[in-house]
């Protein structure tokens, strides 16, 4: 079955979920695996490999941050970056505790998101 | 072939358990919408859930659905998802060697990185360094599976689900990904080039996404930053 013959059929949306999610996404885990062979865990190499992951997931937080979408882009964008800032404060207040880091930040978005939605 | 020994099962539990203590619930969460976007475009529940076990990354996912939303070219959403997906590259590198055990094959190995996932690499990447060698794949087994598990589950009960919520609570669930990997990445930073990264990231990304456009700026924030993160420290290390 061609792709094209796929796209009106019910499965449909496995094939396009397979094709177009999947295999696009999974390439890079695949690609791990095959460039981690023969790295030790103490290489110098894997030092700067998690610097990078690190800097990217940190890019990731900023890009959702201040270009949301959906409902959170309703959200003000002070309230959106106040939210990872108190709750960053509130994790490290606690000694590293990530339910009370996540609670109050969510406290603060949700809060202000409601106030947002009512003015 | 015979099942998992005991003290494997006992560490692939207690893995399960670390994640069912609070991570595990987060992600599930925040794979809420996953569920009624794909609603939104027509897509059996069968499709949702079944992204979830398979992209297992919720930004791909919102991707994924999002651009079928707006008639995107389905070569289009492909290279969207894969760019915003090279994450797991570096974070499969750093993770695997980790996990390593006598007689590991390429299967295992492949199925190991088909659980990377933030959550789940930055928790067990703090969790690993206490688990004895030889237990930590049962380990990491367990925190996964129990993270993807109930994500899977979630993103069911999101099909049904979203369209009803109020969008306070609505913007709550988009912003658990933002605030669960802040707190998870700095919570795991020991050395001063792993907070210069995170900051280096947060502060490069509007200036790579203006430079590298919305799709490549991530690669670039993550080679700069982290290269020069990693030189930093490097030349702090030598120098103390």
């Amino acid at each position: 079955m061609s792709l094209a013959d796929a796209a009106g059929s019910a499965l449909w949306p496995y094939v396009a979920l397979i094709v177009f999610g999947f295999l696009p996404s999974e390439i890079w885990r695949v690609l791990g695996v095959v460039l981690s062979r023969g790295l030790s865990d103490t290489s110098p190499i894997l030092v700067w490999v998690r610097a990078v992951a690190t800097a990217l997931l940190a890019a990731v937080v900023a890009k959702l941050v201040l270009n949301p979408s959906g409902a959170l882009a309703a959200v003000p964008l002070l309230a959106r970056a106040g939210g990872i800032v108190v709750g960053a404060a509130a994790f490290f207040a606690t000694g590293r505790n990530l339910v009370a880091g996540v609670l109050t930040g969510e406290a603060l978005l949700i809060g202000a998101a409601w106030w947002v939605g009512q003015g | 072939m015979a099942g998992p020994s005991r003290p494997d099962r006992s560490w692939l539990w207690q893995g399960a358990r670390a994640a069912l203590s609070f991570p595990a619930w987060t992600v599930a969460l925040a794979l809420l919408g996953v569920g009624s976007l794909a609603r939104d475009v027509g897509h059996p529940i069968g499709a949702a859930m079944m992204s979830t076990v398979l992209i297992w990354a919720g930004p791909a996912q919102v991707i994924f659905y999002a651009g079928l939303a707006t008639g995107m070219a389905p070569a289009a959403i492909a290279v969207a998802v894969s760019l915003s997906s090279i994450r797991f590259l570096p974070m499969t590198m750093s993770l695997l060697p980790m996990l390593r055990r006598p007689g590991q094959g390429t299967g295992e190995q492949l199925l190991l990185a088909h659980f990377v996932a933030v959550t789940v690499w930055s928790e067990t990447m703090r969790h690993l360094p206490d688990v004895p060698q030889a237990h930590r794949v049962p380990f990491y087994f367990g925190f996964a599976a129990a993270c993807l598990l109930l994500s899977t589950v979630a993103t069911g009960i999101g099909y049904h689900l979203m369209a009803t919520l109020p969008l306070a609570l609505a913007a709550g669930l988009l912003f658990l990904t933002p605030i669960f990997f802040t707190l998870s990445v700095t919570g795991g930073a020991r050395r001063a080039a792993d907070w210069l990264a995170i900051g280096l990231g947060f502060a490069l990304q509007p200036v790579m996404l203006a430079g590298l456009g919305d799709g490549l700026d991530l690669l670039g924030v993550g080679l700069v930053g982290g290269t020069l993160a990693f030189l930093v420290g490097r030349l702090s290390e030598a120098r103390g």
